[in-house]
């Protein structure tokens, strides 16, 4: 057992290295585009803009990522984008994520009173402003769980990249057991991962929502 | 952007002829009205009569469909009447000059109270930090609310509430202010601290249009009152000609009802 | 070029693949939806020790990938001497993972149900039995039905992930079919569009249910 860890360490390390590095960029390219989705539905026209994205969320929530993941990596060159396994992986989460994130960033956006948006307009502060100073941060305390949750969802999609040949953790796991013929280690080492992965995201989660829910609940 | 107040005097308000439609529903008809500088005038009437839906014309958070709305002279919303919708900054110019009260104060609640009057002085005036805070000050001193600075809504009462928020529009020096129903949401006792305030504006020599419910205080603090029934402007004069000697049916039959509920003469 | 006709001529072979997709999925939710209202009767119970393990049963089956779990029952079943043919190994995997999610789904539709019915119910001597079967469950479904339904289009979704077992449904399908023609983007696309299509009819199909049951 020792020797087949000091064998496959490196690849396993390489391995957690790169789920975490397309999970973070999975989520972070996801969450950017979903807001620039949500301002353009939110502020564009409704014809040019508000249909294509809707068609475009429609499309990604009801398609399994595994076959979204094929159509961009092995149908791309067609169209001339011809990536490497591992950005097409993170490009392919991104656009996953993008069409949740934006949906759940919509209900947060609708949720915030329209009094707080029009106190905001009737001292004459600027859109951009209100965006960013009262909407964005009073949607957080609504959005944020469901955000975090979707994340979380995120971090169990990444092992799908292994399908399109991205060495993250599932690949490497994959490659021990079909060159040793243990099972039990190696998928303990995973659920393992996977167990405290998503716990530590949870955990930052709450901490971050307690952030920004922090004055519901001050003492005065 | 900065924009320092140019002026200091109160403003005067001016509508003419003013159309406002919900779909096939009127909202407001054919409004002509004057609101003279520094005067207290209240807008009265039964619920949906059009009189928030008028007040809320004045600083063009409700977008009038025709007519004009003028600020002195300046007209808010379009470039020229029945024209082209003018742009969004020089709309946001004209309106940090218009100060407005909501009936469910509509506090931002990730704020401070300081930080929720001070938010304007810095992003729309142009204020340093210190200065927007230093003038964030004065003003809830003002409302007397000075100790509850560090406060988030969720801790003020509703009454603390309202007038942080009055805070917030005398805090950017407007020229008129508007006033949509400041007490309805309030537990009636209170109803008392934020009139008080507002009686403190009135003689300061402030612009204020108020829609209210309370008839109390249009009686004795307003210089004009006017009387709305169905998107019309029915009767307009002073408190006592409205109260005492209504000439119109509707007005005087609107203010048995008043009476008749309230128990209670005036 | 895009070349429709690849996909006019493989849509047959397709559709045939798509019938192991909703067998899995339908399949593997009804399995969810009975070991599911197990798993919440458990939750719900007042011993410690089921609770606990009902506890335990949902965390692990909705922290470990469902990619990972279909390995554990394709290589570990195996080793610890259980054969079972690819088909019923991908069903029940996926019915375990789903059970899990709709365990939570009934778990919150029973809360919502006046706790006042099953105290009636205890008062005119029902069996505990009787109480789910006859009183908690048909409420729970009907209020869980929109979050049931959309756990059986996310099981749609999911089965795609079969293909690793050896099952030919729909993305095992296109695979090949990708593999032999070089037409990967038609392919993966008809794919795609044939996945939502389902899902389409899925959701128009639940919405519907809905409304008859409120009416």
């Amino acid at each position: 057992m020792l020797e087949m860890l000091h064998r496959y360490g490196p690849d396993l390390l390489t391995g957690f290295g790169l789920t975490l590095l397309t999970w973070v960029l999975g989520t972070v390219g996801g969450l950017v585009l979903g807001f620039f989705l949500e301002m353009a539905r939110r502020f564009g026209p409704r014809f040019w803009i508000g249909w294509p994205i809707r068609a475009y969320v429609e499309f990604i929530r009801g398609t399994p990522f595994l076959v979204q993941l094929f159509v961009l990596y092995y149908g791309g060159p067609l169209i001339g984008l011809r990536l490497d396994a591992l950005p097409a992986g993170v490009l392919g989460l991104s656009l996953y994520g993008a069409a949740y994130f934006t949906e759940i960033l919509r209900a947060g956006f609708d949720a915030v009173p329209k009094g707080q948006i029009e106190a905001a307009r009737a001292i004459g502060l600027p859109g951009r402003t209100i965006v960013w100073r009262i909407m964005l941060p009073v949607m957080m305390v609504s959005a944020l769980p469901a955000l975090v949750n979707f994340a979380i969802i995120l971090t169990k999609e990444t092992v799908i990249l292994s399908m399109i040949t991205v060495p993250e953790i599932m690949f490497q796991t994959q490659t021990m057991m079909s060159e040793t013929f243990a099972f039990v280690l190696p998928i303990l080492i995973l659920a393992l991962f996977f167990w405290g992965f998503v716990e530590v995201i949870s955990r930052f989660g709450r901490r971050l929502e307690r952030r920004f829910t922090h004055y519901l609940l001050e003492e005065s | 952007m900065s924009l320092e107040p140019t002026a200091t005097s109160p403003a005067s308000a001016h509508l003419r002829a003013v159309n406002k439609f919900y779909g096939d529903f009127q909202a407001l008809k054919d409004i002509t009205l004057d609101i003279p500088p520094g005067k207290v005038t209240c807008l009265i009437g039964p619920s949906g009569s059009g009189k928030s839906t008028l007040l809320r014309c004045i600083n063009f958070l409700e977008e009038y469909d025709s007519g004009e709305v003028r600020i002195d002279d300046r007209l808010i919303g379009y470039e020229t009447p029945g024209g082209k919708r003018m742009s969004g900054r020089r709309l946001r110019e004209m309106r940090c000059d218009i100060g407005m009260v909501f009936q469910q104060f509509n506090l931002w609640p990730h704020m401070t109270a300081l930080q929720n009057v001070a938010e304007g002085l810095e992003r729309v005036r142009g204020l340093k930090r210190a200065e927007a805070t230093a003038r964030a000050r004065e003003a809830l001193a003002k409302v007397g609310l000075a100790d509850k600075e560090a406060n988030h809504p969720s801790r003020l009462s509703g009454g603390q509430q309202q007038r942080v928020a009055i805070a917030r529009a005398i805090a950017m020096q407007p020229r008129i202010m508007l006033f949509d129903e400041p007490t309805s949401a309030l537990d009636p006792e209170l109803v008392g601290e934020v009139l008080a305030v507002m009686k403190q504006l009135a003689a300061e020599g402030m612009t204020m249009v108020v829609v209210t419910h309370e008839m109390g205080f249009a009686a004795h603090v307003a210089d004009r009152v006017v009387f709305m029934e169905r998107g019309e402007l029915v009767a307009a004069g002073a408190p006592r000609e409205i109260f005492q000697h209504p000439t119109d049916q509707r007005l005087a039959s609107f203010l048995q009802g008043y009476r008749e509920r309230n128990s209670l003469d005036f | 070029m895009f070349s429709f006709q690849t996909i006019v001529e493989n849509l047959p072979t397709l559709l045939g693949a798509a019938r192991y997709t909703l067998l899995i999925s339908v399949l593997g939710c009804a399995q969810g939806l009975i070991l599911g209202a197990l798993l919440c009767a458990a939750a719900l119970s007042k011993r410690t020790a089921l609770r606990r393990a009902a506890g335990l049963y949902v965390s692990f089956f909705r922290g470990v990938p469902l990619l990972i779990q279909l390995l554990v029952a394709y290589y570990l079943l195996p080793v610890v001497g259980i054969n079972v043919p690819p088909l019923a190994a991908a069903v029940l995997t996926v019915g375990l993972c789903a059970a899990a999610y709709l365990s939570e789904v009934l778990r919150g539709s029973i809360n919502a149900i006046p706790k006042g019915q099953a105290e009636a119910a205890l008062a005119i001597g029902m069996s505990p039995g009787d109480l789910w079967v006859r009183v908690l469950l048909p409420q729970a479904l009907k209020i869980g039905l929109p979050a049931i339904v959309n756990e059986l289009i996310l099981l749609v979704k999911a089965s795609s992930l079969v293909t690793v077992v050896g099952i030919v449904e729909i993305t095992r399908m296109s695979q090949s079919i990708a593999s032999s023609t070089y037409r990967y983007l038609e392919i993966y696309l008809a794919a795609a569009f044939l996945y939502l299509a389902i899902n389409l009819v899925i959701a128009a199909a639940g919405r519907l249910l809905e409304r008859r049951l409120t009416v």
